[in-house]
Order: structure tokens, then sequence, then C-alpha cells
């Protein structure tokens, strides 16, 4: 006898494959999805962002979300309550200790994740080991060790996993991506990708002033720093007040290059590389610092909106013209009116040869049934965050850097190869 | 502001002036001292600046740090600083150390040891891992497993295959992690019958969880390489669909071509929701050799099946998939041929676009207008002379479905010859397409930049309600100044209300058409008309002279899409042609202009035309171009005072009053009025009213306020009458009369 989990991916019947082949009118009346074919979906750590997340996950028909899991009280009952109010009842379960939560739900298919950056890559893992599928916020990984350890565990284990750099499921940036490969702005030579224009590379060291810590049942403070090195509570972090930190931030080149190196290396098409040189700029926000993929073409971070719009924004440069999209603008730019005569079809035929809806979260659903790997899977999520750690290491160090994408390690450089890893505060590892 | 934990001493030790830039004093400098880290370790520092010592220390710790880094391993607060700075440190004394803290440290301490000692891929440190395998302490049990895995050598396996089967269920996982690890590194050293024994261990645990089924499996195809390929067929011909999705997976990861024609050979044989994920598969691996084995199961199979046969080919890209894809485009099933029309339109291929092109000159009539209406889909800009060639074909659907394609696709070059077509046309459901394809290109290749702009007012801010900008002059100045777009932003309008998203409103006039547009902030706004290329007007005008009379009616219509002065002037030549048929719709397209400079003309045959036909074609006309034309209110309200005593039929009269709604002024309002009596025009009247009370509510509230109190006495329009209270409210005085 088959599983529920066995049935989500081959089952007969129009609703085992739905999103992915068949139409939604096959599945019956309104798109609705029978009980037992549903994807069975539990949350960590969703908060702000994880919110919306949620907000985007509960109207997908074929999800039920059962559960949530957070080591500070208020957070979990907030996502319970928004969950309980969405269904019409009390059944979404609330559980503290993130190794319980995992162990005991054994019916859960698929992890939803917006914990602090520090956790992203350790929870992912622990979640792909409970074998669960995950969708995870971003930055997805502190390190570069995590991230190989991600990619590692995904295939381990047979996982399918998206991270959230939802912007390689937009339109807009599909078109500037399909516009840099086809080949229609020429040979490309440049990218441009924004950084977040609020923080610096550099980030603090001190611990903010200890404050009591509160009962264990409000906020697990250990829990809470997870594999980070332990320091003493201070509500500040717990508000968001992380940011920054080097033990918990991934400086201003994360926060926004976790999103648009992934995008820039879409449209290079590089997403199973890194760039092989990273040219240390004498600033304290990374603005302008020029890395190198190893076919010459250069990839270029950029803090202001010289190249863009509005915000999280890449450009792609080439011998005909440029593309770039961002948020905050309702159309790519672009050099001539002329480039974007064919934008819908481009689009279309990008969703025809992947079989990837403009949606993220309905990409790691279908694939989540159809065992495909996402557009945002673990090498892409990877390859994107070293190219921000090595960013990060190259501005820590202050010199320029050499980088084998290959062998994961910087040429001729002991102390930039040991900053590749973090190690890991017991029992928090992987 | 808080005050921060920072220690003068640690910062004295590690900060180097010269190394010191605005925005990171407090950053670590690029050059480090370790002896002064090691004094701070052996010092009587607080905990941060230790904990900060050995974060530096990890960046630049030679043996030289080891000691003083081994005696904070059993330190409760300090142990995983330690390890932080041993960890990556390739010193041998750093693994030594490790290994001495092994028994002299317990709990948490011990597990970061052991995952320490497994991150280092330790192989000395194996047995006395091995020996933690039974901890009591079931963190510090499995981080011993996982780290065995990590260090992977044949003793390490053979540690983890005597210990995972006996392993209590809470550990179960952890253990098999560990055998996985252990037989990933095994077969990457070349060492695979031992990796094979690893996993063949595995996949005999009963019960083991579906994510280490699926693992083992994956492991053991991936390992015997295409050897796996029985295993692997076997596991997608079988119904466990762990196993399934587990050979899937494998499948993708599967280096060499065997496996795709393995599963091609396959495909046609299974139960088809495994033939759904085994043709993601054959997606996923872009190999053309499974393309027969897709078009075999897209043509017969079940009918998810098929729309996944089909939908794997756009990703393979190969053009060996064109032919197969047309017929299924005339598939009985329509979701069958949809799919197949998506997918060629998608398949990137030359080879795609030269069959298409093959099969213009070959195949039956079916075939050759299919093909054209892909290389349209597919804008496939070389085969344009074919396209050209194809509208002169001998069957009536290939011509009008080329000509079809060249009205999507075609550019200035091939304008000529698509008049050309239109002349020769040999139906008149030809010449409708040839007339429909001349006036996309010339709405297409149109330019902007042309056309008279009036900007009327701009607004930009938290629309509607919220505080914004009247930016007017600033647009004005703009498009004064060459541009025709505006961009809606900071950068151009200041920012009126801080922090929140702006919308920017425009109403403004092209050729005295007036237009509004409302867009978010950081779009952009193009303002400017399109003037048709005058060679599109010059070509077309040339061919009037030798047309065919259908075809230069059709050339008179596509004249009125492309417009502009030479165009109406061979319009207006028309209307005294001798041919009845050319002279009556050149009539027609005359009064039917879209801009003003034809308003002479129309209002001359509205006043002394004897064809009561034309004399309402031009009335129509006349009103309809009144408010559009560039002029005085005054001049405005006298035409149309003029055009509405001229019209006797009600349908002109509700043109005039909708005329009068796009002039603001009191005497329209003056003008509208009385036809709230009329029993057959006090709707229209009453809309006119409210249109124009909105614009002038707040310069002439007393005029606007007697005429909307009439309105909503008058109207059964609730929408009309809604609209009409809001803005009586606004405009203050005495409610109306209750009727």
């Amino acid at each position: 006898m088959r599983t529920r989990r066995e049935f989500l991916t081959t089952a007969a019947g129009a609703a085992a494959l739905a999103p992915a082949v068949i139409r939604s009118t096959a599945l019956g009346k309104d798109g609705a999805v029978a009980p037992n074919d549903r994807i069975i979906a539990g949350g960590i750590g969703l908060r702000g962002r994880g919110m919306g997340d949620l907000g985007w996950m509960l109207p997908e028909k074929d999800v039920q979300f059962v559960a949530i899991c957070d080591a500070q009280r208020s957070a979990r009952e907030n996502a319970k309550k928004f969950v309980d109010q969405r269904y019409g009842n009390t059944d979404c379960k609330a559980y503290p200790e993130v190794r319980e939560f995992l162990a005991e739900r054994t019916d859960i298919d698929a992890i939803l994740m917006a914990t602090g950056d520090r956790w992203h890559a350790l929870m992912s893992i622990w979640a792909m080991r409970a074998g669960k599928d995950v969708y995870t916020e971003k930055p997805s990984c502190m390190t570069i060790a995590e991230g190989q350890a991600v990619v590692a565990t995904a295939k381990r284990f047979g996982r399918v996993y998206q991270t959230g750099t939802q912007r390689l499921s937009e339109g807009n940036h599909v078109f500037c991506f399909e516009m840099a490969k086809s080949g229609r702005l020429g040979k490309v030579h440049t990218a441009y990708a924004h950084i977040a224009p609020w923080d610096d590379a550099y980030m603090r060291h001190e611990w903010l002033p200890a404050q009591p810590e509160p009962p264990k049942e409000e906020v697990d403070w250990d829990a809470w720093l997870g594999p980070c090195p332990w320091r003493p509570f201070n509500a500040s972090y717990i508000r968001g007040g992380w940011r920054g930190h080097y033990d918990f931030h991934t400086s201003c080149i994360g926060e926004w290059g976790a999103h648009t190196f992934a995008q820039a290396q879409a449209g290079l098409d590089m997403v199973h590389t890194s760039p092989v040189e990273y040219e240390y700029v004498n600033n304290t926000t990374a603005d302008g610092m020029v890395t190198h993929f190893a076919n010459g073409v250069k990839l270029i971070l950029s803090r202001g909106n010289k190249y863009w719009h509005g915000s999280c924004g890449e450009r792609f440069d080439g011998e005909k013209g440029w593309v770039a999209a961002a948020d905050g603008y309702s159309k790519p730019d672009v050099s001539s009116p002329a480039l974007m005569a064919d934008f819908r079809k481009i689009v279309r035929d990008y969703m025809a040869r992947t079989q990837r809806p403009m949606n993220h979260m309905r990409n790691l659903l279908d694939c989540v049934r159809s065992r495909r790997l996402t557009v945002a899977n673990p090498e892409v999520m990877y390859r994107s965050m070293t190219t921000v750690h090595a960013a990060n290491i190259c501005m820590w160090l202050k010199r320029s850097l050499k980088f084998d994408p290959v062998k994961a390690e910087f040429v001729n450089d002991d102390e930039a190869n040991r900053l590749r890893s973090r190690a890991m505060r017991a029992p928090y590892t992987y | 502001m808080l005050k921060l934990l920072k220690s003068a001493t640690l910062l004295a030790a590690l900060l180097l002036p010269a190394a010191a830039l605005a925005g990171e004093e407090a950053q670590p400098p690029a050059k480090l001292d370790e002896a002064k880290l090691i004094a701070v370790l052996k010092s009587d520092a607080p905990q941060f600046e230790k904990a900060e010592a050995c974060r530096l220390l990890q960046r630049c710790a030679t043996k030289e740090a080891v000691p003083a880094l081994a005696a904070l391993l059993a330190d409760e607060k300090l142990s995983h600083m330690a390890r932080y700075a041993l960890e990556p440190l390739t010193d041998p004394s750093a693994a030594e150390a490790l290994r001495a803290a092994l028994g002299k440290v317990k709990g948490r301490l011990l597990a970061g040891v052991v995952t320490s000692l497994g991150v280092r891929r330790d192989a000395k440190a194996i047995d006395a891992l091995a020996k933690l395998l039974t901890d009591a302490d079931t963190d510090v049990a499995q981080a011993a497993a996982r780290a065995l895995g990590s260090i992977g050598t044949a003793e390490a396996a053979t540690a983890l295959e005597a210990a995972v089967a006996k392993a209590p269920a809470a550990r179960q996982v952890a253990f098999c992690e560990g055998l996985l690890r252990a037989a990933e590194a095994l077969a990457a050293a070349g060492k695979k019958d031992l990796a094979l024994g690893a996993y063949d261990i595995l996949r005999a645990l009963k019960p083991a969880p579906q994510q280490v089924r699926m693992g083992a499996l994956r492991g053991v195809i991936l390992t015997r390489g295409d050897e796996g390929l029985p295993l692997l067929l076997e596991a997608v011909r079988g119904n466990d669909g762990i196993l399934v999705r587990a050979a899937t997976r494998a499948a993708m990861e599967l280096p060499g071509p065997a496996v795709v024609k393995a599963l091609a050979d396959e495909l046609g044989k299974l139960p088809a929701e495994n033939q759904i994920l085994v043709t993601f598969v054959l997606g996923k691996r872009a190999d053309a050799a499974a393309v027969p084995a897709l078009l075999a199961l897209a043509k017969k199979g079940e009918a998810a099946a098929r729309l996944a046969a089909i939908r794997a080919l756009p990703e393979i890209g190969s053009g060996t998939a064109a032919q197969g894809l047309l017929e299924l485009m005339s598939d009985a099933d329509a979701d069958v041929a949809a799919a197949a029309r998506d997918a060629l339109t998608a398949l990137e291929s030359a080879e795609v676009d030269a069959a298409l092109a093959a099969m213009l000159t070959g195949g039956d009539a079916k075939t050759r207008a299919a093909a054209i209406e892909m290389l349209g889909q597919r804008r496939v800009l070389g085969a344009m002379p074919a396209l050209l060639k194809a509208a002169g074909d001998a069957d009536e659907a290939v011509r009008i479905a080329s000509i079809k394609c060249l009205g999507q696709s075609a550019g200035a070059a091939e304008f000529p010859a698509l008049v050309g077509l239109l002349c020769k046309a040999k139906s008149a459901p030809e010449l409708q397409a040839a007339e429909a394809a001349l006036s996309a290109v010339c709405q297409r290749e149109s330019l902007p930049g042309g056309g008279a702009v009036v900007i009327l007012k701009a607004v930009y801010g938290a629309l509607p309600d919220g505080p914004s900008a009247d930016v007017t002059k600033k647009v004005a100045e703009l498009m004064k100044g060459g541009a025709t777009s505006v961009d809606a932003s900071n950068a151009n309008f200041g920012d009126p209300c801080n922090g929140i998203a702006k919308k920017f409103r425009i109403e403004f006039s092209v050729n005295g058409v007036p237009q509004t547009k409302t867009v978010n902030e950081n779009d952009t706004v193009t303002l400017a008309g399109r003037i048709t290329p005058p060679e599109f007007v010059d070509t077309m005008c040339a061919a009037m002279a030798n047309a065919p009379t259908p075809a230069k009616l059709a050339l008179m219509r596509a004249l009125r899409s492309a417009g502009g002065p030479k165009a109406l002037d061979a319009i207006r030549k028309a209307t005294a042609d001798a041919d009845d048929e050319i002279k009556n719709v050149a009539l027609s397209v005359l009064c039917d202009w879209p801009t003003p400079d034809a308003l002479p003309d129309i209002t001359k045959l509205a006043k002394t035309s004897k064809d009561a036909r034309v004399k309402i074609l031009s009335l129509r006309g006349w009103l309809r171009l009144i408010p559009l034309q560039e002029a005085t209110v005054e001049e405005k309200l006298a035409a149309l005072k003029e055009a509405m005593g001229m019209a006797e039929r009600p349908e002109e009269k509700r043109l005039a009053l909708a005329a009068s709604s796009a002039i603001p002024a009191v005497e329209s309002l003056a003008l509208v009025v009385p036809y709230l009596s009329d029993k057959g025009l006090k709707e229209e009247a009453g809309a006119a009213v409210v249109a124009i009370a909105e614009k002038l509510v707040g310069s002439r509230p007393a005029e606007v306020g007697n005429a909307l109190r009439k309105v909503v006495e008058e109207t059964t329009n609730a929408q009309t009458a809604k609209r009409a209270k809001t803005l009586l409210r606004q405009a203050g005085g005495p409610p109306p009369k209750k009727r």
C-alpha cells in the first residue's frame, strides 16, 4: 500500500502532478484538491518576511499548513493565530523546540522557513535530513561551507529546496535573464548587481549590553543563538537588531546580493560557478567592487541607483544594448524600446521551456510533487552565496582575492580559506 | 545610545592606526598579531575579549596558538570559540588538541569537539569516535556518527556499518547519514565496492525512513554508473513511489548518455504516473535521443502523460521535435494541441526554424499554413522572404496565414511588398487580412515624438487622498526641453510625502486628443504622439493610382490608420473620385478622421452636403472633433452650439452632449442643463453635467451646485446621482429637493 507521500508524486489521476502538468480545471470544482493529496506544510521562525511568505503559501489550494515552530512564544502564537484565522479552526499546532518538531511531525512534507540568517542553512539541513522539502528565506548560508552542506544534504536525501530569491520567478527579471542569455544583447560583457544601500560591508563585532534573559518558554535564547558564538541576551537582537552583527548577518553584500547575485548569475548563465577574481575597493560598502568570471565577464557590485530605478536590481550590458530590472517599476529598463518588443513572448517561452511558473512559492510546490529542481535550487543558492561570501572576505581582508570555484577555495590565501567556514556551537551543528 | 562592551586592551592589541578608515574604526585590521591575541587568551581578560581573540585567531593562528586554545576546550564559556580557531587550522597540532579533549569534556562540549574532528576529516580520531557511537548522550553519539561519515575512510565506514542496524530510533537518521556520507566519500575516493557495501546495508535496513531509502538507492545507482541502470529501471518500473522518486532524481545526476537511452526505451512501457516523472528527467537531461520516445508518448498515452511528454520537448531544445509537434497541433484533444503549439513556440532551435521554412516549400496546404503560423509566433525574422513568397501560394489559406504572419512581424523593408500583396488580393478575406496587416505594421513601426503635446494637469504624490504636489509646470518644462516621456520619480519632482509610495497622474493632449494616465512611482509615462514613417504613406498613395477598386478602398482605410497631412490629402482627393464607391468610402473615411486637421472639410460637408448619409456622418465627425481641436473654450462652444442646432436625431444630440462634457466651462453647463428636462436625453445630459462639474467644482461651486441639484432631481441613473451628490457636498449650498 502506498503512503500519502508517495501518492503526492506518483498517484494516477489528475491531481498527482496537478500544477505542473494538469490545468487547474481538471482538478475538480474551483481547482479544489482532495485533502489527502495536499502538501502538508509547517513553518519555522515565521515573522515579518516569513508571515509574508506564509500569506503567499496559504492560498495555494493544494497546501495544508499544520504547524509552526518558533523559539519565541509570541512569534509562534502569532503565526498560529494567522493560520487558524485563515482556515477557520484552531488546528495549527505550535512547537517551541525545533528538533522535537521535526522528529514528531513525520506527516509534514514541506517546511517554510524564515528565521534569522544564522539559522537558514542549518535549519534547512535539519529539515531535509528529517525528510522534508524546504522553502527558506535568504541569505541562505552564513559561510561557503554551509552552502556546500546544503547542496550535499539535498542531494543525499533527495530533497526539494528553494531559497527565497523570488525575483528568479518574476517576469521582469526573467525577461532580462533571457535577453542576456539568448544573445539578443550581443555578447554580454558586464553585469551589475545591487547591494543594500543602508549597510556596510564591515560589521559589528561587539556585544550589546547584557540584559536579564527572559524565561525559556518566552524566548529560548540558547536556541535563538543556535550555531553562533554565545553572547549575553539583549532584547534588541530578537527585535531585528541582529542585523549588522558579524555573527548573524552577511553584510550589505549578502543582504541584497543573495538576491541580486543570483539574478545576475542567472542572466550570465553562471549559476553553476562563481567569479574567480574579486577586486578590493577602498571604501566601507564594497560599492564598485569588480568581480571576474573565468570567461572574462565582469560582475560589478553597485550600491546606488545608477543602473536601475528601483531596488534589488540587476543589469546586463551587451554589445547591442542593455537591460535592467528592479523592484519599484512596472517593466524592465532597456537601452532601446525595440528590445521590449517580445517581452511577453520571451517570458511565456521561458515558462514553457522550463515548466516554471512566475510564482516562486508555486515553483516549490510544483517541484515537491514533480521532484524537479526548483529555480532557486541548492546549487543556485550555493554559487550565488559563494559570490557573496568571497566578496565579503575580500573586503574584510582588504585585499583582492582569486578563487577556484571547482575546489571552492581561494588561491594561495590560507587566511581567506579559513574564513570559508565557522565552527558551529554544539548541539547546533550539521 | 547603547554602551558597548569594548575592551581598550584588546582594541589596542588589534587595531593598527594606519588601517583605520572612516566607518570601520572598530573593525579587525587586515593584518593580525598572533602573539598579542595569544596573550589575551592567557590573561584575565573578560569573556568577550577572549572570544574575540579566538575569532581573530581563526584567521591567523599557527601551532604557537594551539596550547592556549587547547586550554579553552574544556571551558564551558569558551570551548566553542577555541574550536572556532582550531577547526580550520591545518597544522596537525590542532587535531591533536581536539583529540586530546575527547576524554576531558562531556555533553555539548564533547559534541562540539567531535564535530570539529569530523569537519577536519581526522582519521586518527576514528577509534575514539567509534566508541562514542554508544555514548549515553544522544547529541554526542549522533555527532560521532556524522563525524565518522565525514572522515569517510574504510575504517570509519566499518564502524558505522556495525552500529547502524543497532541504532536506537532517536539516533537512526544520524547514523544512516553518517553511513551515507562515508559511502559518498568512499565512492569519491574510487573505493566503489566499499561504497556499494555501505549503500546495500542501508537499502536492507527495515524499517528505514523514506529519505534514507531514497538516499541509499540514489547512492548505489550513481556509484555503479551505467551498471546501475538495471536497478534504476527496476525502480522506475515499480509502484514504490519513494524508489521511483529516488531513481528519477538519480537519473538527473547520472553522467553519460546511456541513462537517457535506457529511460527513453522504457518510457512507453511504464505506468502513466511514472511516465510523467520520467518525462521530467528526459527534459532536464536535454538529450535529443529522447525526442522520439517523448513524441511517441505524446501521440499515444494517458492524457496527463501526453501533456508531460510534450512539455518536456522545449527543454530538450532539439529541432527534431518540430515535425511531431506540428502534427500534434491538430490533435483532437484541445489541451494536447495547445501544449504542442506552446512547445513549438518555445522550442529554441535554429533547426526548428529551418524545419518550418522547409515545410513552407513542401507538404500540403494545411502543413504550410501551420508552419507559417508558427514562424509568426516564433518571430523568425529570417523567414521574411519565405513568408512573402508564401503570400503568393496557390492555396488561399496559406496566402492568408502568410499575410497575417507578415502583419505580426514585417517591418519597413517588407512594407512595399505588403502593399503589393493587398493590391493583388484575390478574395475579400485575403484583402481584409492585407488591410489589417498594413494597419498593424503602420502602428508598430510608427515613431514616438510626433504630435502637439499640451500638458493640462500633472500631480505627484500619495494619490488619490494623500499629500501631493502640482507638477504641471515642471512636466511642461521637461517636454519643452525635448523630452517625450517623463519618469514619475522623486528625482524629477522631489518627494511631497516622504516614505509613502507615490503615484503620478497626468492629463494631457496629443494633437488635441485628451488623455489621462496614472502610473506608480518610478514608472515612465510616454507623452508624445506617434508618427507613421512618411514612406509608408507615400507607398500607399502611389499604389492608389493603379490599384483595383477594392484595394483602393482598403488602402484608404489603412491611410486613416497612418494619419498625417499627406494621407488626409489623398482621402480629400478621393472624395471627388468619379467612382461612386470610392467617393463614398473616401467620405466615410474623411468623416471618421481621428485628428482635428480634418475639421474644416468635415464642417463644410456637414453644412453643405445634400446627401443625407454624408450629412449625418459629417455631423457626427464634427461633434467628435470639436473638443479635440486647438481652440478657445468660446470657439469650441460656438462650434458646438452650431452643430447641436443642426442635429435632428437623438443619436447626434447625444453625441453633442458627450462632446460638451469634454469642454469644462460654465457655458457648457448652460448649454447642457436644458436637456435635463428632455425625457429622451436627460441621462446623457446628467452624465455631461457631472463630468463638467468634476472639473469646475473647485473654482465655480455655485454654478456647479445649481446644475447638480437639477441632475439629482431628474436622473434615474443611480451612479450619476451618486456622483452628483458627492460633488454637491464639495460644492456646498442647499441640498437637492427630495423627490
